[in-house]
């Protein structure tokens, strides 16, 4: 699959992350380090743990990496987790919970059939 | 010529908890600037403090564990790094409430996720520009203002210098005077609120002093050089130099009622009136004495006590203090006579020639920085405090040191001894010229060091040491000569001086031991 093949795929829009990081070769950089990052994982974590604050970080984090590299679809559900945690209290609710894993997956697994 | 010729390429301190967002960051400026990083306020402020003249600009993220963003601009407020390096903040927050924090911190600009890469690098690219611009500005009118003080004091001290040594005076009166009258008005502004004076005020009040006894020139030499003590008659005459000296000033067409003509004025009528309204020539009392006359009447008092003359030896520290408190040798204000107890013991040490000139360019410094602050409200004249920090440091690392060190500068061609250099060649002055033949130390080997010196570049600055046997006071020891170097940091450097280093080879090798 090729880079713009695979926005398509996750739902973003491959020429608003090229004016971004202005070549091919950084965005492929990018994606791959994405598989590798641990925003996604420490919300979980840190929900389990109770830990509001720490959560809350992480999805923002996720919210802006999504904005950097053009995932919106991923960035949409990131965003309305980030805005149920902040100010400290658990407004999260299953679904959303669970709409954000979908979407998580979606992402990483179209990244992983790049060429 | 543009700012970016002379200039090293700048550095961007990136300050984010995304290890993914700091380097995309890095990676759209890497070409252009160097780039340091920090994953959360603390380390920023870490790196800040290690590198506080060196970075140029920080991108600040604004959610951030430990410290975060807001956090971090109110630290950079604190230690008043927010006035010379700009901060853009880089965040995914979008709230006006934020936004307006962060400007309200003292933000240069606020850059909001997701962004464009041009537009970014061109706005980082703009702001850099700007500051670069104001910084280079600034430090060309601070060095033109400390030419200037430092030219002025420098004929006027020529022109005390002059009329001192007709009138017979030491050849260190000028000084000694010019230096006492500065620690009791630092002390004063110390412990009393009724004087706000600054360090500008200080400084002129210390310069016009150098002109007390211009008066004196009125006076005939058969009094004025008189090798006995004054009639009643020739008393009377020489009373009358305080108010000639005034006159004189008043007269020119350059004064004014105010400045430093002024003060000269003050100083040269008053200086001989007492606290309790019985001196000459006017009879003031009290703090009808403007302060500036009332403090180098003191200095004066101090100086003739502790110098010899021709009808009287010196007299100690000590014994000058009995006098002066015991009312023996004029009235004064007891405020001032506090502030010359407090620094009393220490005015042997700072008239010591090695503090001379360190303490003068210190203070023309500092005062040069206070003029262009006041004209500018903008406290980012970093640079002479930058100065002055590092010069701190020298002279307390040199200050003991036994090994003859000395700077050469090129364009005024003087010498500056380090103290222990100056003591041990028996100058007196730790400046001198090396012309002069009797400050020719380096005998022949001195062609010997400008020759290694010229072989120098700018890339390999120091010479090849070299020994020599060199004599003084009829000893001859053998030392090794270390020099390098120095040059402006221009595109195409230019030979500004050197510095060197002469080195007892046995006492070294002892120490080594």
């Amino acid at each position: 699959m090729t880079i713009k093949e695979c926005y398509t795929r996750i739902g973003g829009i491959y020429e608003n992350v090229l004016g971004r990081l202005s070549s091919d070769a950084l965005i492929r950089k990018f994606l791959i380090k994405f598989l590798s990052d641990k925003s996604f994982s420490d919300i979980f974590e840190s929900l389990k743990a109770g830990k509001l604050d720490e959560a809350f970080r992480a999805a923002h984090t996720l919210k802006g990496i999504c904005q950097n590299l053009g995932f919106d679809k991923l960035c949409e559900s990131a965003v309305e987790v980030t805005e149920a945690l902040r100010g400290g209290t658990n407004n999260t609710t299953p679904e959303m919970l669970d709409r954000l894993k979908a979407d998580y997956e979606m992402t990483v697994s179209a990244i992983k059939e790049l060429d | 010529m543009g700012i970016e010729n002379w200039k090293k390429r700048s550095v961007i301190l990136i300050v984010d908890d995304s290890e993914m967002n700091r380097e995309m960051l890095a990676e759209m400026l890497g070409d252009d600037y160097d780039t340091l990083e920090a994953s959360n306020g603390e380390e920023a402020i870490a790196v800040i403090k290690a590198n506080e003249h060196e970075i140029d600009l920080v991108l600040l993220d604004i959610v951030m564990p430990v410290m975060d963003g807001f956090q971090v601009l109110n630290k950079m407020k604190q230690y008043g790094w927010i006035n010379f390096i700009p901060v853009i903040m880089i965040s995914a927050e979008g709230y006006f409430s934020y936004i307006k924090k962060a400007y309200d911190l003292g933000a240069t600009d606020y850059i909001q996720r997701p962004y464009q890469s041009y537009p970014i690098h061109r706005r980082i690219d703009n702001t850099l520009r700007l500051y670069n611009k104001q910084k280079r500005l600034l430090d060309v009118v601070e060095e033109q203002v400390y030419a200037k003080e430092k030219d002025n004091r420098m004929m006027i001290n020529i022109l005390g210098n002059i009329v001192e040594f007709k009138n017979g005076e030491s050849k260190m009166h000028v000084h000694n005077i010019q230096t006492i009258t500065r620690l009791l008005l630092q002390n004063l502004v110390k412990i009393s609120n009724e004087y706000t004076l600054s360090d500008n005020d200080i400084l002129q009040i210390c310069t016009a002093a150098a002109l007390h006894d211009i008066g004196k020139i009125t006076i005939d030499d058969n009094i004025l050089n008189k090798p006995g003590r004054l009639t009643p008659e020739e008393f009377e005459v020489m009373k009358t130099h305080a108010a000639a000296g005034a006159n004189m000033l008043k007269g020119m067409p350059v004064y004014q009622e105010k400045g430093l003509v002024h003060l000269a004025y003050q100083i040269c009528r008053w200086h001989h009136e007492r606290y309790d309204g019985r001196g000459y020539p006017d009879g003031l009392k009290g703090d009808e004495i403007p302060i500036a006359a009332q403090v180098v009447s003191l200095a004066d008092v101090y100086d003739a006590l502790t110098s010899e003359r021709c009808y009287k030896k010196a007299f100690s520290h000590e014994k000058t203090m009995e006098m002066i408190f015991d009312g023996q040798c004029g009235a004064f204000n007891p405020l001032l006579l506090e502030c010359l107890k407090n620094v009393g013991s220490g005015i042997a040490k700072a008239l010591d020639i090695d503090s001379k000139s360190e303490i003068d360019r210190y203070m023309i410094a500092h005062v040069a920085e206070e003029i262009v602050d006041d004209k500018i409200s903008d406290n980012s004249a970093y640079r002479s405090k930058l100065l002055a920090a590092e010069h701190t440091k020298r002279v307390f690392f040199t200050t003991d040191i036994e090994e003859i060190q000395f700077e050469y500068d090129a364009q005024v061609g003087t010498i500056t001894m380090s103290p222990y250099g100056a003591k041990f060649l028996g100058v007196e002055n730790n400046v001198i010229y090396p012309h002069q033949k009797e400050n020719d130390f380096l005998g022949e080997k001195r062609a010997e060091l400008i020759d290694s010196l010229h072989a120098t570049t700018p890339e390999n600055p120091d010479i090849e040491p070299f020994s020599a046997n060199l004599t003084y006071k009829g000893e001859t020891r053998e030392y090794k000569i270390i020099a390098r170097s120095l040059w402006s940091g221009d595109k195409t450097p230019v030979y500004t001086g050197a510095l060197v280093r002469i080195v007892d080879v046995a006492n070294s090798e002892k120490k080594k031991l």
